[in-house]
């Protein structure tokens, strides 16, 4: 008999990291099927591309650092396929190629690899190809069969599309971020499953609309338009950039959605949900120290 | 009979498996007896008691063969009658050198005298405590602190709770589930001589919702006994952990660094109750106890067994390993959340093993650590409210000023945490390892 004399615990939940990035893998679904839907196949060729460059990135990198490779705990597929939820469809390959790599070698390596980067590394790639490549993602191809090569989005002619539109995705836009109702089975896939809280999709979405509607913006259009709805459901709840507690959670989450509500209004870009979260990403770790738990039988705030 | 109260955090282990208890709860407990038993002089917490026999001596069923020693000491006793025929070290669970007497058993079970003080309703108050430590009484749930040093009242302290816990929130464990079955008259008794010697007006059997035929038996049991009353817990692991229900029976919080006592609540196992009623009503010492048997083993069982049997004797009277034996991965004593694992299968029970779980090879195999991805699920599931991340950080990194500002001397080593963790962080190992060096290191600066 060998006996194992590992300590207490003897017992694990089941939810180990790979099977919450097989989560959001699985929640993610329905955002590449309805962008298939509505752009063709090329939608699905630059989610591909994005996807096995930030896989193969990570596994190359780890490979040359001479770290334990961890491409198997599925994060990095995660953030490849959220990058390419974020492009246009039919974007260049190597854009989205580019893209994928520096998300999880230049923002999610150098800074100690899953866990201890500060923001967010999809989103960071998608800021960092705006800024160098705008004209590509910018201009965004109308869905297929719309006589038009390229199109204005939703929040840079505001009105031309009705609610249903908005919905279920029949508009100009970013792969992932264009089909509403692929995003709300996504979110109640996540709840149910016990991936994430409702908690910070819930307050950014209210947060944005309302502040919003204060600017003079139309609620309902402002939650249904750009990546907003993408953006507070599945990147603003990266666990590793979101604060850990619930109240710096309440605070960050509302907190991002009066800054898309801001960028929205005055920035020169029509959307902002990308430096909103990106934002709200650098002030968590600040949250977590502020809202601490009260510790049982101490006062609040008492140091040992 | 389901209950909302319940304290903040904690979480569900093996929640879709009915806690693992479900093989076990509707085993009667039957008895066995040993062959032969290898009683532990160490069993509580505190020094370890000294031999008072000698290879060859017989000794009767409950004569004393180990002597207390310091403030913590308990006697220990003869668990089966016969001839003592080993005096030295064994393997324990946790010491690889503990002294224990190896005792052969007649099966005349010949008890020596008794001094029993009769009803506890009409004995003498003043007696209670000095026959409960006579009997080497100490906690049954796990702690095993020694029972009547909590009844030790000091200057300007007073106790005006008692609690019976009865949560049983570990894993895998029924045999306080069955006590209070099949014995509750014993533990209303035990309850109520603890409260009378004490001279508390209020005792409360706090049971997790998760056993309503528990609840029932209690209630009826308590019916026309003064002062006691059954209260059902949500069933949420760690319910029975002593702070925890303090909490939630109380409203009161035990200050950092004080004792259930400082908010004037001592809290007793109902089957440490068990064991103060046999010391009271019948003088009996305590021999032993109920310990539940599960796991892949062929007859989950509840057994009453003498202190002292060995587990490989639980193990054949519940028809052996259910597994061939070459897959037995690990033998944990207690449960899954806090027991201890055996380094062999030899090991005698104590007076505080309520539980044995066999594992698979495959499900004993330590997962391993990967980086923390800041989830947060630690901070939920604390119910202390530590921030366990953290908390690791300095742990590992050894730094004992900052891990103690982060409270870690608060930690109560109940798991959640590490349950709990999707990067699979043996969170609860690193804080344990430091709370023992900060422990240690308090002791030297002392001396």
């Amino acid at each position: 008999m060998n006996l194992h004399l590992s300590p207490a615990p003897h017992v694990h939940s089941p939810q180990s990291t790979r099977v919450l990035m097989l989560n959001v893998i699985v929640a993610l679904l329905p955002c590449v099927i309805a962008g298939v839907w509505v752009f063709g196949f090329a939608a699905l060729a630059t989610v591909l591309v994005s996807t096995v460059a930030a896989v193969l990135g990570e596994l190359v990198w780890q490979a040359l650092t001479k770290q334990k490779v961890r491409v198997d705990d599925l994060s990095a597929a995660v953030t490849g396929l959220i990058l390419g939820l974020n492009l246009p469809a039919g974007a260049p390959w190597w854009l989205a190629a580019l893209g994928g790599v520096f998300a999880v070698v230049i923002v999610k390596g150098l800074f100690g690899g899953l866990g201890d980067n500060f923001i967010n590394p999809a989103l960071a790639a998608r800021a960092m190809l705006l800024a160098s490549w705008p004209k590509y993602l910018t201009h965004w191809p109308a869905p297929a069969g719309v006589d038009a090569v390229t199109a204005a989005t939703p929040l840079a002619s505001p009105g031309s599309y009705t609610t249903a539109q908005l919905f279920l995705g029949r508009i100009p836009g970013a792969i992932g971020e264009v089909c509403k109702l692929a995003i709300l089975i996504g979110f109640v896939y996540l709840v149910v499953t016990k991936t994430i809280s409702w908690r910070i999709p819930v307050a950014m979405v209210a947060s944005a609309a309302l502040c919003g509607w204060v600017l003079g913006a139309n609620p309902v259009a402002t939650a249904l338009s750009g990546g907003l709805l993408f953006g507070a459901v599945f990147m603003a709840t990266d666990y590793v950039t979101c604060p850990m507690t619930v109240p710096g959670q309440w605070v960050y989450a509302v907190g991002a959605g009066l800054l898309v509500a801001i960028f929205r209004r005055f920035s020169v870009y029509p959307e902002g949900v990308t430096y909103a979260i990106l934002l709200a990403n650098i002030s968590a770790p600040l949250l977590d120290r502020c809202f601490r738990r009260r510790v049982y039988g101490h006062e609040k705030g008492e140091k040992a | 009979m389901s209950s909302n109260r319940t304290f903040r955090g904690g979480v569900h282990p093996l929640h879709g498996s009915h806690e693992g208890k479900a093989p076990t709860r509707g085993e009667a407990v039957r008895d066995y007896i040993a062959q032969t038993v290898t009683i532990l002089m160490g069993m509580h917490l505190g020094a370890p008691s000294t031999p008072c026999v000698q290879v060859g001596d017989h000794v009767k069923l409950g004569q004393p063969i180990g002597e207390p020693v310091g403030f913590l000491g308990l006697p220990v006793h003869a668990s089966v009658s016969g001839e003592v025929v080993a005096v030295g070290p064994v393997q324990s669970v946790t010491n690889p050198s503990a002294m224990a007497v190896t005792i052969k058993n007649d099966f005349k079970d010949e008890w020596v005298p008794l001094n029993p003080l009769g009803d506890v309703e009409t004995c003498p108050a003043d007696q209670i405590v000095p026959a409960i430590k006579a009997a080497g009484v100490c906690g049954m749930g796990g702690a095993s602190f020694p029972t009547h040093v909590k009844f030790a009242v000091k200057e300007g302290q007073y106790c005006d709770t008692i609690i019976l816990n009865g949560a049983e929130c570990e894993t895998h464990l029924t045999c306080d589930h069955r006590l209070m079955l099949e014995d509750s008259k014993r533990i209303v008794d035990g309850l109520r001589a603890a409260m009378r010697a004490l001279g508390v007006k209020k005792g409360v059997i706090a049971i997790e919702d998760n056993k309503p035929d528990a609840i029932e038996a209690m209630r009826k049991a308590a019916q026309g006994r003064e002062g006691v009353e059954v209260m059902p817990l949500l069933t949420k692991y760690p319910q029975g952990g002593e702070k925890q229900l303090i909490h939630v029976v109380t409203g009161r919080e035990v200050p950092t660094k004080k004792l259930p006592l400082d908010v004037h609540v001592i809290v007793l196992n109902v089957g440490t109750a068990k064991a103060i009623a046999d010391a009271v009503i019948d003088g009996r010492p305590l021999i032993s106890r109920i310990t539940t048997v599960t796991g892949h083993v062929k007859k989950p069982s509840n057994l009453r067994v003498r202190v002292g049997t060995p587990v490989s004797d639980l193990i054949r009277e519940c028809g052996g390993y259910s597994i061939p034996e070459s897959d037995v991965g690990k033998v944990v004593m207690g449960g899954a959340m806090t027991g201890f694992p055996c380094p062999h299968d030899r090991v005698p029970v104590a007076k505080a093993n309520n539980g044995v779980v066999v594992y698979s090879q495959r499900e004993a195999v330590e997962l391993e650590e990967s980086p923390c991805i800041r989830c947060g699920r630690c901070i939920d599931a604390c119910p202390i409210g530590l921030n366990p991340c953290k908390l690791k950080y300095l742990c590992d990194a050894g730094d004992m000023k900052r891990a103690g500002e982060e409270n870690v001397m608060d930690c109560v080593v109940c798991g959640s945490c590490s349950y709990i963790c999707p990067a699979r962080r043996r969170l609860t190992t690193s804080f344990k390892a430091m709370k023992d060096k900060i422990a240690a290191e308090a002791r030297k600066g002392k001396g």
